[in-house]
């Protein structure tokens, strides 16, 4: 029996030592583990259908009112910087900080995230153009990606003025110092992004995919510079010709003639007609994935049959609700217009009853009360301290009632970037400036005003007057659209409507008949400086880049 | 056997894991032969082919005081013939002939071997081993006897804490242990884990310790506490080197109960804890909300929100619908919920073969219904002497856990707590739902996980017989372990009020999605770790010296699958009865491999156990980096003089019963940031984008990579001191301990501009040190031989500064900002004056000249007021400085003092920290959130001393800067537990046949000193700052050993 136990032992030793041996061998190799998901630089730009992805995470960046269309949050859209809109919620940014215009270079609104959407285009033109792919479908996509990064550069040329304007990828190693880019001014980024657009506009399809960039983009974009160049804000000595130009690219448009208004406005926002005629370009959304669009309880009407459903995070001011004509096309302020102060809601144009829920108005089978003393949470938030209305108003425009309350990605709507009757708005407008008023101008503004039930303007109007027509036009018809804010800036008209108080209707019960009166809007002081019609460049940008300046009185 | 090796070799193109597995099975077999073959050649143990056999009796009694000695190992020298003394020290063993030798050993006393002889009655006197002269202690890959280390290990016997009412055990090392930092920031069952600090913290990356479950990294804190031996702390280079780049933040090893020789017992161990948060926000109730909503108002020249009559109605609570008064802390949270734990074990065994199997179950309430956990916890051991110079142990423990938690995630509960505002019901009169976060927790389905793991370890040892001294060792150790999680998520009802209606109108609506829906995934990981050793010990007359050689391989896999589906028309929560549209249906999964593998040294020599030499460390490698960049190389080396042997000391100070110094110096490593930051890559996601109607995936850069990316490197040096005087009655440990840690990744300090678009890789460049002291005491006092007094204390104190890290020059170049030269965390903000008082305003309300000004919107008196540090005239971020320090404390301490009387014992645990700074909340109606009772004490012309700023409707953005106004001192003291039994006098369990009987009431986190006020002192502040309270639970438990 001891042979068989030695037997034992040795076997057991020879095993363990054999177990070690094999442990040393090869160590180096046996720690090699390939990253699952990763994917090297060479496999990317040897395939059309691998770069096509990388090109898809710069479409992805596009501005979106969920994302980044504010550089803030999806709650407090920059329609609440304007005068169009209050932020029920009180401590949001636009109530705190923008309201009061103290808002400092290390605040919330930063839009130097552009930059890395940026270095993606240049990445992409640089690899693209270097590799063996196919010219046909090189030029088409370099094509795309030249338009993408143009749209970025406008992102922040309409906020911060002049940005440093870089093409190249930026690499610290091979480019030392060279990396540091001081501002360009504003003229040479206007200059860029225009330049740009008109290389790359005869090569655009006019009909890509869907999603993809198109001719009428680029053209839209173009002629949006063009229009925000030629405005009083970047256009002090008023140079003509910078209008006649915003007025012909914006011509160019319509000329394509692929586009033509939507016949229903309201539902021009909903899933079922995302791609219309209307739609120059969208960012797309797909319902029931992660990108499905906004969810619509942060912006709807607080209570709904009493329950608590929305955040109230947009609602219309008094501002907004008096730009809104009658049915008969006059403004509320022609003595002619019929219009009765004490009951303001009757025979208004569709447009309001589109985009404003208010008092007794019905939302999602619920009559909405707003008049105070009416028992309703929805009423009028006198005290300034709840999350309901501080106007009276909530919003009823872009938000689909057959979309389930608080709950995400659910909205199949596509966020409209460039819709038509911004073109023909921004025609009108800079056609009017450039030679004053004429047929195309009442043609083109008279469309916008058909299709929602109004009569043509009157003729003969002066150049002041069509301005005034137009303006308000252009705030009505692409309210809530985050054009607003952009228009009090170029206009440089914000000093004068962001001092004061914005105004909210107070509706009270007298002997069982409503009395309205407009009073100004609990929590609605607003300021705004000189030096607010550009966003201080922000504080961690300038840490990083000595040669950046900030933009005066920051 | 041929066949085995046969296999072994023809496996060998195969994959590893077979490979494993194999052998595995291959000692499996060997370990089964090797016992029926040794069982085969030794029999003499049988009793009948022994006619000399001989019964001894006798009484084992502690040689100071006479006590009986319970539990007493008594062993015949030679044979597998054992017992165990009783209740009364008296053992009985029959002995197969008088020339055997019996062995009594016992812990904590010195073993004595004596020959039987002619005698049948053998009464023994045992000696406490008051300088722990044969403590052995557990350290990396090993065990040495406490007198002989050099390195710097502190351990703890778990039994002190398996009693007290934790369910998990990370939260029971707080106070215990010199050189543990910890910080528990949640009470919530299965998430209540602290974070446990070695020394401090001396990284900006991970701190974590490397945690080594019976010689294997593994997790310890689901273990059941009952079935644990002690806890180790490997602290310095000397102790973690072995450990390689997994040492750097020190090594908790865990060694769980084996079998030992002697008769079998069988112990019950179990209690009932009945637990309330320690610490909650006061909260105003619906009067003074209204108040103070009104005075808010009237601050900002608003008409008031409440009326006279709803603040009557409030106040008389005469409308609870339509005037509530809610407290929605109160009416959510369970009060005295409930912590069970039951253990049973059984333990015994021969020279030959011992055994322990244990089986715990612990059961633990949250603070509302839906939160549960319950967790089975078994555990088996084996060890076999299979030949003389072989010896097997096996391992099986195993662990199913049940976590229910509600759907909605629990802070998002808590942050919904905090909208719950007094004004309104938490519940309509008619039990309806009401409030957000009622809903949350009970109707809003369940989000389950359940664990299932195995911890498998086989080993075998064998002495080489033809070299005296040397053997080898082999341990395979298989660890899967299976999360199966299932989230149900089912439309909140919540009910709201019609008041317009007479009587009033319940209307029923719905919170968050209309349908129900359902994930189901599964989580599954496995470890593989292999070790093979070599170890030799040999004593050559003065000479003691050892060798350890140790292979160490670790792979891990990990593999997750999902699927889910939205839209449930019906509502059972099964996947398959779910929305068939294939819009509602969804998966994902994904896997990931990690690989580890070492090689292990340790040489220790020593002469005549006086002066003691150690040379350890570990040349590791890592799948993290680049080729060519995985191994590195980590020595440590340490020095010890026992003076206590020397002569001069032996002589002239014989109240010295052990004296050492020793010192270390080495270094170890740790892993930062992830694996695979070699690479620069791209990654794929999606969805990305819409094109054609379609989302299509997208391609998105990763960071530059960094080829030549590498581990932290910890160089650790330590000073110790170890004492035992006037036997036993005082015994000192102390350290001074510095680490300076470089390598850690950091952003490269290469400035580039924010332009540049794409993130950096970050770069080995950081330098920070640590340093510090600790030290433990503990004394023993006998005042007669039933009054014991033990004293126990610990203190640690780790302070690290930061000698090199990324900082931009805005911060750098400023003294106040510059976190360079300052510890890690330190706290920045503007250093408040006060608030503004009216005397600072003229006579038309504006600023005086010479004050400040400040960006943020108009001051008001009652805002607070900030120091110009540079004396501008304005403040901006240059005003910024160091306002306080870390969230987690450099300082704990930790007091327990012992008393038993006879059979009465009271063991307390006093545990405070220092030396931390909180962040607090910032003012009444922040985000409209609630308000706390101390809202109320806001400033006023009257009352300009005031806790809080003027009030507003929401916090002025002027006072909600971060600012040392908010800023708390973390520092606290808290009776951590406390236990008080009673053990059964030996007389009457004798009666009852049982050994011993001892009941106990038992409590943790009973009183807590702090000047923080509404928030336990541990708890991580979040938004709003509510959190899963910690828990102070009182138990009552029982003890049985039959």
């Amino acid at each position: 029996m001891k042979n068989i136990t030695i037997n034992v032992n040795s076997k057991i030793t020879l095993l363990i030592l054999l177990i070690m041996m094999m442990g040393f061998a090869s160590c180096e190799k046996s720690l090699e583990v390939i990253p699952k998901a990763q994917i090297s630089d060479v496999s990317i730009w040897n395939s059309k259908s691998n770069a096509d992805l990388f090109l898809n995470n710069i479409y992805k960046d596009l501005p979106d009112v969920t994302v980044w269309r504010q550089g803030t949050s999806a709650e407090d859209p920059e329609e609440n910087f304007s005068d169009n809109s209050m932020n029920g919620v009180d401590w949001r940014n636009s109530r705190t900080i923008y309201a009061k215009s103290i808002y400092t270079p290390s605040d919330y609104i930063n839009h130097w995230f552009w930059y890395s959407s940026i270095r993606n285009c240049n990445l992409f033109i640089e690899k693209v153009t270097a590799s063996s792919l196919d010219d046909t479908w090189k030029k088409g996509r370099l094509t795309e990606v030249r338009f993408l990064r143009a749209l970025f550069y406008q992102m922040l040329w309409i906020h911060y003025g002049g940005v440093p304007i870089i093409t190249n990828v930026l690499d610290r190693y091979t480019q030392g110092d060279a990396i540091f880019y001081a501002r360009n001014t504003s003229d040479e980024v206007f200059k860029f992004i225009t330049d740009e657009l008109a290389a790359i506009i005869p090569d655009l399809p006019i009909k890509p995919e869907t999603g993809r960039a198109s001719l009428g983009a680029a053209l839209a974009l173009k002629g949006w510079c063009e229009l925000f160049q030629a405005s009083p804000l970047k256009n002090p000595a008023n140079d003509k010709s910078r209008w006649a130009l915003a007025a012909a690219t914006n011509q160019n448009v319509m000329d394509l003639g692929v586009y033509s208004l939507f016949p229903d406005l309201p539902t021009l926002f909903f899933s079922e007609n995302k791609n219309s005629v209307e739609t120059i370009f969208a960012k797309g959304h797909v319902a029931g994935t992660a990108l499905g669009g906004l969810a619509i309880h942060e912006l709807q009407v607080p209570y709904v049959r009493g329950l608590y459903s929305g955040n109230g995070e947009e609602t219309p001011t008094q501002e907004l609700v008096d730009e809104y004509a009658m049915a008969n096309g006059l403004p509320i302020t022609d003595p002619a217009s019929g219009y009765d102060p004490q009951n303001p809601y009757l025979n208004r144009e569709k447009r309001f009853y589109q985009t404003v829920i208010y008092n007794g108005s019905v939302w999602r089978e619920d009559t909405i009360w707003t008049w105070v003393g009416s028992g309703s949470k929805n009423t009028l938030d006198l005290a300034n301290n709840s999350e309901t209305s501080n106007t009276g108003y909530f919003l009823r425009k872009g938000l689909d009632v057959r979309l389930a309350v608080n709950w995400y990605q659910t909205n199949g709507a596509d966020y409209i970037i460039f819709r038509y009757a911004e073109i023909l708005l921004n025609y009108a407008e800079a056609k009017n400036e450039a030679s004053g008023p004429d047929p195309s101008i009442y043609d083109a503004i008279n469309k916008v005003r058909a299709r929602s039930g109004l009569t043509g303007l009157p003729s003969g109007l002066s150049q002041d007057q069509m301005r005034v027509a137009i303006r308000r036009e252009r705030r009505v018809e692409l309210a809530f659209e985050e054009k607003r804010w952009l228009d009090l800036l170029r206009w440089k008209i914000a000093e004068e409507k962001l001092n004061g108080s914005l105004h909210a209707m107070e509706i009270t019960k007298v002997n069982g008949h409503f009395v309205y009166t407009v009073i100004p809007a609990p929590g609605g002081e607003r300021l705004f400086y000189p030096k607010n019609y550009v966003l201080p460049i922000p504080q961690s940008a300038m840490d990083q880049n000595t040669k950046l300046v900030q933009n005066p009185g920051y | 056997m041929k066949e085995f090796f046969l296999s072994v070799f023809s496996i060998r193109k195969k994959s590893k894991i077979l490979l494993y597995l194999n052998l595995i099975v291959i000692l499996l077999v060997s370990l089964t032969f090797n016992l029926s073959a040794a069982g085969f050649g030794e029999g003499k143990s049988n009793p009948i082919d022994n006619p000399q056999k001989v019964m001894v009796k006798g009484t084992v009694t502690d040689a100071n005081t006479g006590e009986p000695l319970i539990g007493v190992n008594v062993v015949a020298v030679g044979t597998t013939i054992g017992t165990t003394t009783d209740a009364l020290g008296k053992y009985s063993l029959e002995v197969p002939n008088t020339s055997v030798s019996l062995q009594f050993s016992f812990i904590g006393y010195l073993a004595q071997e004596v020959a039987v002889g002619g005698q049948t009655t053998l009464n023994v006197a045992l000696t406490s081993d008051v300088a722990q002269l044969s403590e052995v202690v557990v350290v990396g890959y090993g065990t040495q006897k406490k007198t002989s280390i050099t390195a710097a290990v502190s351990t703890l016997e778990v039994k002190k804490i398996a009693t007290t009412p934790i369910a998990n055990l990370n939260n029971g090392l707080g106070g215990r242990l010199a050189g543990v930092i910890f910080r528990q920031n949640s009470g919530e069952p299965g998430k209540d884990a602290a974070a446990i600090y070695i020394r401090g913290i001396s990284s900006i990356g991970s701190t974590k310790p490397l945690v080594v479950v019976d010689g294997i990294p593994r997790d310890f804190k689901d273990l059941d506490p009952n079935s644990i031996e002690t806890i180790t702390v490997l602290k310095d280079a000397a102790a973690v080197a072995p450990y390689g780049v997994a040492g750097a933040n020190g090594v908790l090893l865990i060694t769980t109960k084996r079998g030992k020789t002697g008769a079998p017992l069988l112990t019950y161990n179990g209690y009932v804890g009945f637990q309330n948060p320690t610490i909650l926000p006061k909260y105003v109730n619906a009067y003074q909300y209204a108040t103070l909503r009104n005075a808010a108002s009237l601050n900002e020249g608003n008409p008031p929100r409440f009326s006279a009559y709803a603040l009557q109605k409030y106040k008389d609570g005469s409308n609870p619908d339509a005037y509530a008064n809610s407290d929605a802390v109160a009416e959510l949270m369970q009060k005295n919920t409930l912590l069970t734990s039951h253990n049973i074990e059984v333990s015994g065994g021969t020279d030959r073969i011992k055994y322990y199997g244990s089986i715990g179950y612990l059961d633990e309430a949250g603070i509302w219904k839906p939160t549960h956990q319950k967790r089975y916890n078994l555990d088996l051991k084996l060890d076999a002497q299979v030949t003389k110079t072989t010896k097997a142990s096996f391992a099986i423990n195993g662990r199913q856990q049940k976590n229910t938690y509600p759907a909605i995630g629990t802070d998002r509960i808590f942050e919904l707590m905090q909208y719950a505002l007094p004004i309104y019901p938490v519940r309509f009169s008619n039990g309806l739902n009401a409030a957000y976060p009622y809903g949350s927790i009970y109707s809003s389905g369940y989000s389950n996980v359940n664990t299932s793991q195995i911890l498998t370890q086989l080993s075998v040892e064998q002495e080489i017989p033809f070299i005296k001294g040397l053997s080898l060792k082999g341990t395979v150790a298989y660890d899967p372990t299976v999360n199966l999680y299932k989230t149900w998520i089912t439309p909140v009802h919540l009910w709201s009020i019609d008041t317009t209606k007479t009587p009033y109108q319940y209307i029923d609506g719905i919170f968050g999605q209309n349908k129900s829906s359902l994930t189901q995934s599964i989580s599954n990981a496995t470890q593989l770790t292999f070790q093979a050793s070599l170890n030799y010990n040999r004593k050559l007359g003065n000479n003691n010296i050892g060798v350890l050689i140790l292979f160490e391989s670790k792979t891990n896999n990990y593999l997750n699958f999902a699927a889910s589906r939205i839209n449930y028309n019906l509502d059972l929560d099964e996947l398959d009865l779910g929305s068939s549209s294939l819009a509602d249906i969804s998966n994902s999964g994904s896997s990931s491999e990690e690989k580890q593998m070492g090689l292990v040294y340790r040489a220790t020599y020593d002469y005549n156990s006086k002066y003691l030499f150690e040379a350890s460390g570990r040349y590791d490698g890592s799948y993290y980096f680049a080729p060519g960049h995985r191994f590195g190389f980590f020595p440590a080396f340490s020095v010890g003089w026992r003076l206590s042997e020397e002569n001069f000391i032996k002589q002239n100070f014989s109240w010295i019963d052990n004296l050492k110094i020793r010192g270390s110096y080495g270094e170890s490593g740790a892993l930062a940031g992830s694996p695979f930051q070699y690479l620069s890559t791209y990654k794929v996601f999606g969805p990305a984008y819409v094109i054609g109607g379609n989302v299509t995936q997208g391609i998105t850069p990763n960071i530059e990579g960094n080829p030549n990316i590498t581990w932290e490197r910890a160089k650790k040096s330590d000073i110790g001191l170890e004492a035992t005087l006037w036997k036993g009655l005082l015994n000192i440990e102390a350290d001074y301990f510095y680490e300076k840690r470089s390598n850690m990744l950091v952003s490269p300090n290469v400035v580039v501009p924010k332009e540049y678009g794409i993130s950096l890789s970050q770069a080995n460049a950081g330098i920070m040190k640590n340093q510090g002291i600790e030290f433990s005491v503990s004394s023993f006092y006998r005042i007669s031989k039933d009054f014991e007094v033990t004293l126990g204390g610990n203190f640690t104190y780790a302070k690290n500064t930061l000698l090199q890290v990324f900082e931009t020059a805005t911060t750098y170049d400023n003294p106040n900002r510059r976190l360079t030269g300052r510890p890690l965390g330190s706290q920045f903000g503007f250093e408040s004056l006060g608030f503004f008082q009216l005397s600072d305003f003229d006579a038309s309300g504006n600023l005086k000249s010479g004050i400040a000004v400040q960006p943020w919107g108009t001051v008001h008196p009652g805002d607070i007021r900030y120091k110009d540090i540079n004396g501008d005239g304005n403040i901006n971020n240059d005003d910024i400085t160091q306002i306080g320090d870390a969230q987690t404390p450099q300082i704990i301490y930790g007091i327990s003092p012992n008393v038993r009387y006879k059979g009465f014992s009271l063991d307390l645990l006093f545990q405070g920290a220092a030396k931390a700074s909180l962040y607090g909340n910032s003012g009444a109606f922040f985000n409209n959130m609630n308000v706390l009772v101390d809202d109320m004490n806001y400033w006023t012309p009257e009352n300009t001393n005031a806790l809080n700023p003027r009030i507003t409707n929401s916090p002025a953005l002027n006072n909600t800067q971060t600012s040392s106004f908010w800023l708390r001192n973390g520092a606290y003291l808290r009776l951590k537990s406390a236990t008080f039994s009673y053990t059964v006098p030996s007389n009457i369990t004798q009666k009852l046949k049982i050994q011993n009987i001892r009941i106990f009431v038992s409590g943790q986190n009973l009183i807590t000193w702090t000047k923080l006020r509404n928030y336990d002192p541990e708890i991580v502040y979040t938004w709003g700052g509510l959190n899963y309270p910690q828990q102070k639970v009182v138990s009552i438990g029982l003890n049985v050993t039959f």
